[in-house]
């Protein structure tokens, strides 16, 4: 017997039986496109992750107030006895060789309000260097001028959102908005950009730092963002200005250093945990898709014991009958395989053009993945049924009606 | 009759036990992987609400800032709303608030000679172990007084002096925090992880001394207690008021309920676990298809019974009823078997990783067995409805 008997056999088989084999196929269908539908949807969420940190720019150092071994909490404390100063950022600057460019920011919440209407608004306060470290663009005016860090003219820049609400189609340039009980003349407006990582740049104010820190009575940078010259030098860089910290804090590593990268591998790894955790589950399906795989060729091995015994009569031997069974439930899962990943790259594609902005797409392993795991499916829960047609003695199967 | 119905259903289901056998399969399967996954997240849900309430139930948290949609009010940077001891003070005149705590927070070096370490350091008030339902394990807490004076006492979470002191005394040792001189008069009890967050890698001092630690004037929050008479929502709006008033007219700031604070948590993790076990259900959806493969090849092989049972006189209602039957006891045997798999990984689960909570509640097995049952009857009516609809002597001429 051939091999393309042998497929010829199994065809014949399945053709017999349109509505059981279409049924056992839909079910392997139906697992291989929840779990590529669930991974694209993970794989999507990690690249707009990732995708929105690179909008930060590369090669960034981003340092923090403050440094704890207390598990769970880091990054978010603002307060620490050394605080994180404008000369800091300074030094940093100056002495660190490949700092490129040094953004020092405070943040923080503040009432805005012109005229009569107000709303609450984030205010960054920081330097002209922002523009380029986060990559932002202006709809009309300037951004905040370049100049020394301490001296802090009263104006601002203001988010897209901030202007259509509290000025409406009025132009804000030149006018005054009043950011708590000070004063700041608007010299631009930022073009629109949505959510990046949690903050809403439409909805913020930004401010000179120096002014920023009076606003919020504070002493210390919440961050400074540092940008190196080139990814090579991003360690160096780490250790020099944790230990011109040090230096300038009385001995003190109480600041907290983390380089884009880390971060970025960490958002990355959580993500691809919890797509891979999901694939799991979705995967659990396909499971009980072979079990029903199993069970149709069950039947009909013992359906089709007449037709084994003759073959075996003839000559064909126990192997072949084996492979035979073994290519019919082959067929029928990578059908069922097929099948749902046209599904899923349908349902993909639907997404991606609803949601432009969330970049759906199956990880790349999905394809080869898919199709060899339809096919093993297929494989392991053929091989019992298959083994019960080649064991089967040819004359009583053929002696019994 | 009915027994009939009952027998013969059970004797087609026997007479093919491997085929029944791997119907049902798909079923537990996919009941079974349900039930684990909702077990998990309802497991996990319980860990944390009695993570949140080990605080107790009569406690309102004032941050300031107000609320955004993003979530905890102004834990990040700063603002121009500010939170002061003076506020908190104020605070105690409420009717029914019957004890709080000022907090400022940071992080400082703790060094006892050579040793140090980097933690989070609480500004706070003698009143943290009634608040928050804190014990001290060793020694006493911060002593009464004046909130705004400094003092130069702190005391210690356990794992911070083990860290620093090992096994010998701390009490009356002096440390110094942030470079500055304290005396440890006390030790807390452990209290463990509380989100992930070691409460033990911790120091606690006065929150006038924090203020000057950390060079500021500003609060966290306020945490206040209040007497398990007055209603939770009365005290909340006495809170409000006196902090609008004291604000000069405006609501800068958030007062939360723990009812409150933990309706948000429960509502979040019980979403969270509905989208797991639906992820989980896909599978009970492939058992189904399963089932219907099945009933429609017996309905095939049983063409011949099927014309004998129809000439004798069974109905067309009969003949769909007992294969819906079949289809129904096919799954609920399923269902039942996946619940006892489901329940007994849970338990291994738990066995094998104690840290891992699982809970399977009562609802789950009733909703479980519910599914099950519908599927059955779901994926039985394509062959009952192809079985009852034979010509009886085209059917028993297939013989």
């Amino acid at each position: 017997m051939s091999f393309r008997d042998l497929v010829g056999f199994a065809i014949g088989a399945l053709r017999g039986h349109r509505l059981r084999s279409g049924l056992s196929l839909l079910g392997v269908a139906i697992g291989v496109a929840s779990v590529i539908l669930l991974t694209s949807v993970g794989e999507g969420a990690r690249l707009y992750v990732t995708g929105e940190f690179a909008t930060l720019g590369s090669n960034l150092l981003i340092v923090f107030p403050g440094k704890t071994e207390t598990t769970g909490i880091s990054p978010f404390l603002t307060e620490a006895p050394h605080a994180l100063t404008l000369e800091d950022a300074e030094a940093i600057l100056h002495h660190v060789r490949s700092a490129r460019r040094v953004a020092p920011i405070v943040f923080g919440v503040a009432a805005a309000r012109v005229g009569d209407r107000r709303r609450d608004v984030g205010v960054i306060g920081t330097t002209s260097e922002f523009l380029g470290v986060r990559q932002i663009r202006l709809r009309s005016g300037r951004y905040l001028p370049a100049g020394e860090l301490a001296r802090g003219q009263r104006v601002c820049v203001i988010g897209s959102k901030v202007q259509s609400e509290l000025f409406g189609a009025r132009n804000p340039l030149g006018e005054i908005l009043h950011l708590g009980e000070e004063r700041f003349r608007v010299i631009g407006v930022t073009a629109p950009r949505g959510l990046s990582i949690g903050q809403d740049l439409d909805e913020i104010v930004h401010v000179p730092v120096s002014r920023g820190m009076k606003l919020f009575n504070k002493i210390s940078l919440f961050r400074i963002l540092v940008e190196i010259s080139s990814h090579q030098e991003i360690p160096a860089a780490r250790r020099n200005a944790l230990e011109l910290l040090k230096e300038r804090h009385e001995g003190f590593e109480d600041v907290t250093i983390w380089t884009q990268d880390s971060v970025l591998a960490t958002f990355s790894r959580v993500l691809s945990l919890l797509t891979a955790a999901l694939g799991g589950i979705a995967a659990i399906s396909l499971t009980v898709a072979g079990v029903g795989i199993m069970n149709v060729m069950l039947v009909s091995v013992s359906e089709r014991r007449r037709e084994i015994g003759l073959l075996k009569a003839i000559g064909v031997m126990p192997r072949q009958v084996v492979s035979a069974f073994l290519v019919e439930a082959a067929l029928l899962s990578t059908a069922g395989g097929a099948l749902g990943l046209a599904a899923a790259l349908g349902a993909t594609r639907l997404m991606r053009t609803m949601y432009p902005s969330f970049p759906a797409r199956p990880p790349f392993w999905v394809l080869p993945a898919a199709l060899s795991v339809s096919i093993g499916v297929g494989l392991l829960f053929g091989a019992l049924p298959a083994r019960r047609a080649s064991r089967l003695d040819p004359v009583a199967a053929l002696a019994r009606r | 009759m009915q027994r009939d119905f009952w027998k013969l259903a059970w004797e087609s289901i026997a007479a093919h036990p491997l085929r029944s056998a791997l119907t049902t399969l798909g079923i537990v399967i996919g009941v079974a992987s349900v039930i684990l996954l909702t077990s998990l997240g309802e497991g996990t849900r319980r860990s944390l609400v009695s993570e949140f309430s080990q605080f107790g139930t009569n406690l309102i948290t004032i941050h300031r800032g107000k609320t955004t949609t993003a979530g905890i009010p102004g834990a990040v940077g700063g603002t121009i709303r500010k939170l002061t001891l003076g506020d908190a003070e104020a605070l105690r005149r409420v009717p029914g608030v019957d004890a709080l705590v000022p907090v400022a927070f940071g992080s400082a070096r703790v060094e006892f000679g050579e040793r140090g370490r980097d933690v989070v350091v609480y500004g706070v008030t003698s009143e943290v172990p009634k608040v928050w339902r804190f014990a001290v394990g060793g020694g006493r807490f911060l002593p009464r007084g004046d909130p705004a004076r400094a003092s130069s006492f702190a005391v210690l979470g356990p794992r911070l002096k083990r860290e620093l002191f090992g096994e010998a005394n701390a009490l009356g040792e002096h440390v110094k925090i942030g470079g500055r001189r304290f005396s440890v008069i006390g030790v807390m009890a452990s209290k463990g992880q509380v989100f992930g967050f070691d409460m033990d890698d911790t120091a606690y001092i006065a929150v006038a001394s924090a203020h000057s630690l950390f060079n500021t004037e500003d609060l966290l929050e306020i945490d206040v207690l209040f007497s398990l008479g007055a209603s939770g929502d009365s005290v909340k709006e006495g809170i409000r008021e006196a902090l609008i008033r004291r604000h000069g007219g405006e609501e800068d700031f958030t007062v939360r309920t723990q009812a409150e604070s933990l309706d948000v948590l429960n509502r979040v993790l019980s979403v969270v676990t509905a989208a797991v076990g639906g992820i989980g259900a896909i599978s009970l959806l492939v058992g189904a298809i399963g089932i219907l493969t099945m009933m429609w090849i017996a309905v095939g092989e049983r063409t011949a019974e099927i014309g004998l049972l129809k000439a004798l006189g069974a109905t067309r209602g009969q003949i769909a009823r007992l294969f819906l039957l079949e289809a129904a006891l096919l799954s609920v045997v399923g269902g039942g078997v996946g619940v006892a798999v489901g329940m007994g990984l849970g338990a291994l689960i738990r066995l094998a990783i104690p840290a891992i909570s699982v809970h399977t509640a009562p609802g789950f097995i009733a909703a479980a067995l519910a599914v099950s049952l519908a599927v059955g009857l779901g994926s039985g009516v394509l062959p009952a409805r192809r079985a009852s609809r034979l010509d009886p002597i085209e059917a028993l001429r297939a013989e």
